[in-house]
């Protein structure tokens, strides 16, 4: 039976505002141009923020949850008459889920390599090579001294 | 003149992945007389899909630290990236707006960090930097007719959406860059899923790339010549992508992708042997034989 959990829209609170979740009244105009829910039968943006404000999500924020599947393109954002923002409820979902340890491999190493070298991509002696060649000037980025005690809040 | 002055924040992808666009914008923001300053305490600005989905806090500390360092130097900021532009345009959105004081939050980690925040630094996609200059600006520094050159522009989600936070053009129905193109001669072409997602951030890869391939098919079934962009995610997954959709979904496209700025520097005279352009794994040779070169 599935289990409902009536604090889980506080949880979203914890990682964004998203109080906005409770004035979504079903219409689906976030489904009609979704790239994702036309791939996937099994993603709905209407559905994921249902779910969310009636606390039904705890499957949402476990690994091979079908968030991930979203592609980021924010037409749920423009098309919602309701400012619900479904692209960042899912963005708030997947914070929960990573916290939870359950996020894909790449984005956890994405993180890692982010607060760890200040960059997504580690600058090669090819490509510096590469630049030169180019005519540009040897490239790397700042060192990173994320403070511990920050981002507390979503994890 | 003031406003003609840039902090160039060249984000990661570009510069270590794709410095041929970089060098493109350097050569045309030149020509333009646009100039641009550098610094080296820059980081990723950060990334908006994975860093933001896994922690929204760290993702806006690490934005706000960016912005930080413009402020210091006491500039505007120029991004090539949809990405880069997204992500500190949204950050000192989220910081002005400051929803549950979280401003003061990051400014105390900030000032630990040795930074300080007030909000003063404006950031600017370099589309917008050109679709808001003078025309005979822009032809004065163009010195060869693309001659009706049939451009496929891809803008990108996030130069476009939230149109609320970025503010650049209509979120479905962007007219600027359009313009922008005709001024320099080439013709910009309608197509079906005209600003539909390149499919880049979605996890599953065959997904993702049916996204990019039913907008390649789209385009080119406009007689397209090339794709124009202005993101070097959109990029990888327009031009690396043709050769992964040929060997995942078994469907054969040759369409070229070139920034944004690398279509202004052809524009502007600039050799094309001298732009790397040889590194796109999509042969730009037939784009360069319609514009005469």
């Amino acid at each position: 039976m599935t289990k409902v959990n009536p604090q889980f829209a506080k949880k979203m609170s914890q990682v964004e505002s998203a109080l906005d979740v409770r004035y979504c009244f079903g219409c689906s105009a976030c489904v009609a141009e979704c790239p994702a829910a036309l791939r996937f039968k099994e993603f709905n943006p209407r559905e994921i923020v249902i779910s969310t404000l009636l606390g039904v999500a705890e499957n949402l924020i476990e690994a091979d949850s079908v968030i991930w599947q979203c592609a980021t393109c924010y037409k749920c954002y423009e098309r919602c008459p309701q400012n619900v923002h479904p692209v960042d409820v899912i963005t708030a979902l997947k914070n929960i889920s990573f916290a939870a340890g359950n996020a894909p491999e790449g984005v956890s190493s994405l993180h890692k390599a982010v607060l760890e070298n200040g960059s997504i991509i580690a600058p090669s002696e090819a490509i510096q090579k590469r630049r030169a060649k180019l005519g540009l000037p040897a490239f790397s980025h700042a060192t990173l001294h994320v403070p511990e005690a920050s981002g507390k809040g979503g994890e | 003149m003031a406003e003609d002055a840039y902090l160039l924040f060249l984000g990661c992808m570009i510069p270590l992945r794709h410095p041929q666009i970089e060098l493109a914008a350097r050569k045309s923001m030149e020509n333009l007389g646009v100039s641009l300053r550098e610094s080296s305490e820059f980081t990723c600005c950060p990334e908006p899909w994975n860093m933001k989905a896994s922690s929204l806090e760290k993702w806006l500390l690490i934005a706000a630290r960016n912005l930080a360092v413009a402020e210091k130097e006491g500039s505007q900021l120029l991004t090539l990236c949809n990405g880069c532009f997204s992500t500190l345009t949204e950050a000192s959105h989220l910081l002005a707006q400051n929803k549950g004081g979280i401003k003061e939050k990051v400014v105390k980690d900030l000032s630990s960090m040795g930074f300080s925040y007030s909000g003063k630094t404006s950031v600017h996609h370099v589309a917008q930097v050109l679709c808001g200059m003078e025309e005979k600006r822009v032809l004065a520094s163009a010195k060869k007719e693309l001659g009706g050159l049939k451009v496929a522009l891809h803008h990108g989600c996030h130069l476009l959406r939230p149109s609320e936070i970025l503010g650049f053009d209509d979120p479905f129905e962007p007219r600027l860059l359009e313009e922008f193109v005709r001024r320099l001669g080439a013709e910009p072409v309608a197509y079906r899923g005209y600003t539909d997602c390149c499919g880049r951030a979605t996890l599953n890869r065959d997904a993702s790339l049916e996204m990019a391939e039913q907008k390649l098919s789209a385009m080119e079934k406009e007689d397209a010549d090339c794709v124009v962009v202005a993101c070097p995610a959109c990029f990888e997954q327009f031009d690396l992508g043709q050769v992964e959709i040929s060997r995942r979904l078994g469907k054969n496209h040759q369409l070229p992708v070139i920034h944004i700025c690398q279509l202004l520097a052809l524009a502007q005279g600039e050799p094309p042997e001298s732009l790397g352009l040889e590194r796109h794994k999509i042969a730009i040779k037939p784009l360069l034989a319609k514009i005469g070169e």
